[in-house]
């Protein structure tokens, strides 16, 4: 090892500092806690954001829209909102990552590439279809205001749930698929409904699985 | 199992700082490995305690340490082993029958 220093007296005091049995099965518990914690990739403050994200990003472009009886397209100051707001879910989103995996090297982090190619993929597929629609002369009703607010989207959750559904992570999955579930519902209800209801439902979806997590946290504690 | 201590509760785990290295370890993926520097952190140890540990872990071939790079730039990373993920999962069943025979 490369780290120096001279522990052994810290060593013998911790070999002397004896443990009983109820403390050991304490200690246990809180280490294992904290560590999963440590290395896990989703975060209740992340979700709780994601949910901010789309109450701003999407509600801004259905505010820009709200009450037309004909599409016109979004102006520039809400498309500028949700960048933004996409913008600020790319950095919460980046920084849980690279906490939770400070160190961490081996299959994890070579499976977390394979998973982020993939829903990588997914999404931008999803938008190259909306470049081709639009391309082939289909309406902007229909490519900014009903298909870009949701099938990237549900590109992006359909692989999330893959992704969920191999590691096993039960409240993940459901959450995509209820991403998934208010982002094609939704698509009925033109481009304000596109754009509102699956900006509503994917928040309040997102704050039902932070608050989840938290409360889960909580009993552990 | 081979090698496993037939004690009741592991002298070598039954130890705090020892103990959090272990389980810490144990949290990780199979077939990854953590920065020595991100353990030390982790345990809130000092480098010369967690190596000390660390030493006599991986005496007893309870955890691998591998050395990348040289000089000052080298990274120190280590992992559970597969003798002492099944110490440490015959300390826990230890632990478990000790404290429901209380």
């Amino acid at each position: 090892m490369d780290e120096t220093g001279s522990g052994r007296s810290n060593e013998a005091f911790d070999d002397r500092n004896e443990l009983d049995p109820g403390d050991a099965a304490l200690l246990v518990e809180q280490t294992a806690r904290q560590a999963q914690r440590a290395f896990d990739l989703v975060s209740p403050v992340a979700a709780a954001v994601g949910a901010g994200v789309f109450l701003v990003g999407y509600g801004a472009v259905w505010w820009s829209i709200r009450g037309e009886a004909t599409y016109t397209g979004s102006p520039g100051w809400a498309i500028g909102v949700l960048y933004g707001a996409i913008g600020v879910a790319a950095i919460v989103g980046g920084t849980v990552a690279r906490r939770a995996t400070a160190g961490v090297r081996g299959r994890s982090a070579r499976r977390q590439v394979a998973q982020a190619v993939a829903v990588g993929a997914a999404g931008i597929g999803a938008w190259m279809v909306q470049g081709a629609l639009l391309h082939l002369g289909v309406p902007a009703e229909i490519v900014y205001g009903v298909y870009g607010p949701t099938v990237p989207l549900i590109a992006l959750a359909a692989a999330g749930a893959g992704v969920a559904a191999t590691r096993e992570r039960w409240p993940e999955l459901w959450l995509s698929v209820a991403i998934i579930a208010v982002a094609s519902l939704s698509t009925f209800f033109g481009p304000q409904g596109a754009w509102g209801l699956t900006g509503l439902g994917a928040a309040v979806a997102l704050l039902i699985y932070a608050s989840a997590m938290w409360r889960r946290r909580a009993a552990k504690r | 199992m081979t090698g496993v201590p037939e004690e009741p509760l592991d002298p070598l785990i039954h130890a705090p700082a020892r103990l959090r290295i272990m389980v810490t370890l144990a949290a990780l993926n199979d077939g990854d490995t953590l920065s020595f520097s991100r353990l030390q952190k982790l345990l809130d140890l000092t480098p010369g305690n967690l190596i000390s540990h660390l030493r006599r872990l991986e005496d007893a071939h309870y955890v691998s340490t591998e050395k990348s790079g040289a000089g000052i730039a080298s990274l120190t990373s280590v992992a559970l082993t597969p003798r002492g993920r099944a110490a440490l999962d015959g300390y826990t069943a230890a632990l478990r029958e000790l404290l429901r025979a209380l």
